[in-house]
């Protein structure tokens, strides 16, 4: 006892600075008030005559029982003269603290691209609670309006958008996917450009004979059904000095997509015929010998996916492509790789990074030839596929 | 219980790097661009020679105040050991203020409150009143940790990198390259904090080849994060802050997995809590050495110290971009003179004994 009372103090002090350092790296010991935080799930991004307009979606708890799974939302404007404005008048009209931890993607509208959109980015970018990895979109119309719509596949709308950004769509090329951290890098790189998905919302056909209800807004089951909405991200918006300067077809954002070298088992068809990407090698140099010069190169196999019209089993099961074959379908993706260049171009946006590729040769070279208009670059765009063997 | 040469080298090998991973990245990047590397690795080496250098002094097994009183008297030597505590509580400050960042970043989703930080004056008060004999258990704990969270945070970012980013090298010019070594001053005085531990620990047969070459060590390790935290960063590198827990969290698991790097950022910002304090322990220690009797004086001197951090970090609260120019700026020669200059005059007044060997 005696010899327990003498380490005492020692064990007190231990038992104190193991309490203090549990304090310490601790951060609010997970008491978040979800009655007083709004956590933030996608934000979108308008611009009207006063500044901003941003609609934060915001997660709200929802029902235990099994009928109303998933996530439940509530959409709430701010306004302002900047973004953090914005979230500040967010603040301010609900009394609910923003947090933008949770924020995986940020709309912008079509007026905010009008503009540069760092106009807006700059205060995520600026916000250490932001995630650099949060996704970034462009839309048809309204931002506001995309996120306040209802979706078709998912209670909350922003959920519905990233199921189109997620690895798999964008490995089949079917989508190209920014996040701030990698648009901010080209915008403030030597090409200043970037892109990002550009989301157009539709009517889903029938929509009012679907399933019932929609729950963002937290509306019950008794309220007037909307129109749910079903959404498309196969475009590609593609930025200059922060301006939306042009919007990529899907086949060209599957040609940028091959380019980057990102697809597998993605699927594309020619003259009737689907083709599977099983290897995808893209390839964007720059050499500046004497003067200039790029080349897009993409090497690809594929095998055949599907056709219009019948074939043999035999056919069907070594889904190999002939020698004409090959030559065709390189044929197509050369010119989707050639309609990419142009639509490049023609917006003098310097999505390849032609400019950051100087720039890494050398400082020099760089400055002989940052100035160089992009469609006075000699360009070689080739495309070369093989078939499974 | 006196650190081992093993301890020491833990020290050097993996304590000492984690210090530089949460405003100095930005920094340099802001300072030297894409050439960010070369200034480091200029510190590095010469940090290395003076590690050396130091580990010689070690073999008088007497500490570095006990140095000077030999040499200089009592007086003097007093003089010399408030002029090195106060360097060390300088010094201190400005890992204080980056421990305070990452806490505010890494552990909390919205801005807290400014005193949430004062706890870790406790604990630096608390571990500050202790000897400084005890470190050597603390860093064979703190070692593992802080190489599995650099691995950690290495392995999960560096899939993100893009090396082209470093391309061309050169491209800062010799502005770039001296600008980074004189903003980078404040952070790379690990010989003063060794010099200040001298006699603490005995010297072995072949310590200052061992330590010179696991600082270098823990340098690569040091050279290899810059390098990926610029190529996952590039252009917007300057606004990473701190770089250790920005870095990692693009790995692509995450969305799937939740962000399983602040397994390994919590390592790290564990380690660097002892590292935060090892300079006002220091402190402590010496002023207790040269003013030395009464017990009570360590406790006292370190709930002093502490409060003046505390004051100070407090005082500056509102002007951190403000603060930091400064010390990395302004007031960057005061390290030099610490961590260069003094270890160099005394390896030169107390330096090899005659016939003696090095070994």
């Amino acid at each position: 006892m005696k010899k327990f009372l003498k380490c005492f103090p020692v064990k007190l002090w231990i038992l104190l600075f193991a309490l203090l350092v549990l304090t310490f790296f601790s951060n609010d010991f997970g008491l978040v008030d979800i009655q007083k935080t709004a956590l933030v799930l996608a934000a979108g991004i308008d611009r009207d005559e006063d500044g901003f307009r941003l609609t934060a979606q915001i997660a709200v708890p929802k029902g235990t029982d099994r009928t109303t799974g998933g996530t439940s939302s509530v959409e709430i404007d701010g306004r302002g003269s900047t973004v953090s404005e914005c979230i500040s008048d967010l603040y301010a009209r609900t009394g609910w603290v923003p947090k933008l931890i949770y924020c995986d993607l940020v709309v912008l509208g079509e007026s905010a691209a009008e503009k540069d959109v760092f106009d807006c980015l700059d205060a995520f970018l600026r916000n250490e609670y932001m995630p650099d990895s949060c996704l970034l979109a462009a839309c048809a119309g309204s931002a506001g309006e995309l996120l306040s719509s209802t979706s078709a596949i998912d209670d909350t709308s922003a959920l519905a958008l990233e199921k189109l950004f997620s690895d798999a769509a964008e490995q089949a090329g079917q989508v190209m996917t920014t996040t701030l951290r990698e648009f901010a890098i080209g915008y403030f790189g030597e090409s200043r450009s970037g892109y990002m998905p550009y989301v157009r919302a539709q009517a889903q056909e029938g929509s009012d004979q679907g399933q019932g209800g929609s729950q963002s807004g937290g509306q019950s089951m008794a309220s007037p059904k909307t129109e749910e909405k079903i959404y498309s991200a196969r475009e590609t918006a593609i930025f200059s000095d922060g301006v939306l300067v042009g919007i990529l077809s899907p086949e060209e954002t599957f040609a940028f997509s091959l380019l980057k070298g990102n697809v597998y088992a993605g699927t594309f068809s020619v003259d009737g015929t689907s083709y599977l990407v099983l290897r995808d090698r893209g390839d964007i140099r720059v050499t500046a010998s004497a003067s200039p010069a790029f080349s897009l190169f993409v090497d690809c196999t594929v095998q055949h996916y599907g056709e219009s019209h019948t074939s043999a089993p035999e056919q069907l099961v070594k889904g190999t492509l002939s020698r004409q074959e090959e030559e065709a379908v390189s044929a197509r993706l050369t010119q989707s790789l050639q309609a990419l260049w142009t639509s490049c171009t023609q917006a003098e946006c310097d999505l390849l990074f032609f400019r950051r590729s100087l720039r890494r040769a050398s400082p020099a070279v760089y400055a002989a030839w940052k100035d160089l208009p992009l469609s006075a670059l000699p360009v070689t765009v080739q495309a070369r596929v093989r078939s499974l063997r | 219980m006196k650190p081992s040469s093993r301890q020491i080298c833990f020290f050097l090998a993996a304590v000492a790097p984690v210090g530089k991973l949460v405003l100095m990245p930005a920094q340099l990047a802001a300072d030297a661009g894409n050439d960010l590397l070369f200034p480091v690795l200029a510190q590095l080496v010469l940090q290395a020679a003076l590690i050396f250098c130091v580990l010689l002094l070690a073999r008088h097994d007497c500490t570095v105040f006990a140095l000077v009183r030999r040499a200089a008297g009592d007086v003097a030597a007093r003089i010399f050991a408030v002029l090195l505590a106060a360097f060390l509580l300088f010094f201190a400050f400005l890992p204080v203020v980056e421990q305070k960042i990452t806490v505010r970043s890494i552990f909390y989703d919205t801005i807290p409150a400014h005193l949430v930080f004062a706890p870790f004056f406790l604990f630096s008060a608390y571990l500050s009143a202790r000897a400084l004999g005890s470190l050597g258990r603390v860093w064979d704990i703190l070692a593992p940790l802080s190489a599995v969270g650099m691995a950690g945070v290495l392995l999960l970012s560096v899939g993100n990198a893009d090396f082209g980013a470093l391309a061309p090298f050169g491209a800062a010019g010799t502005g770039g390259f001296i600008d980074g070594i004189r903003r980078t001053c404040c952070w790379f005085c690990d010989s003063a904090l060794l010099l200040a531990m001298i006699g603490l620990f005995p010297y072995r047969k072949g310590l200052a080849w061992k330590g010179t070459l696991c600082y270098l060590g823990g340098g690569l390790a040091l050279l290899f994060f810059l390098a990926v935290f610029y190529g996952v960063f590039g252009e917007i590198a300057v606004l990473q802050t701190p770089a250790f827990a920005r870095v990692s969290a693009f790995f692509s698991a995450a969305t799937v997995l939740g962000r399983i790097d602040y397994l390994f950022i919590f390592a790290l910002a564990f380690v660097m809590t002892f590292y935060v304090v090892l300079p006002v322990q220091e402190a402590v220690g010496t002023l207790a050495e040269a003013f030395g009797g009464a017990s009570l004086l360590p406790p006292l001197l370190s709930v002093g110290c502490n409060a003046l951090l505390f004051a100070a970090v407090s005082l500056l609260n509102l002007s951190p971009s403000q603060t930091i120019s400064t010390i990395t700026g302004t007031l960057f020669w005061i390290f030099p003179l610490f961590s260069a200059v003094l270890p160099l005059v005394l390896l030169a007044l107390f330096g090899r004994r005659q016939r003696e060997k090095i070994s």
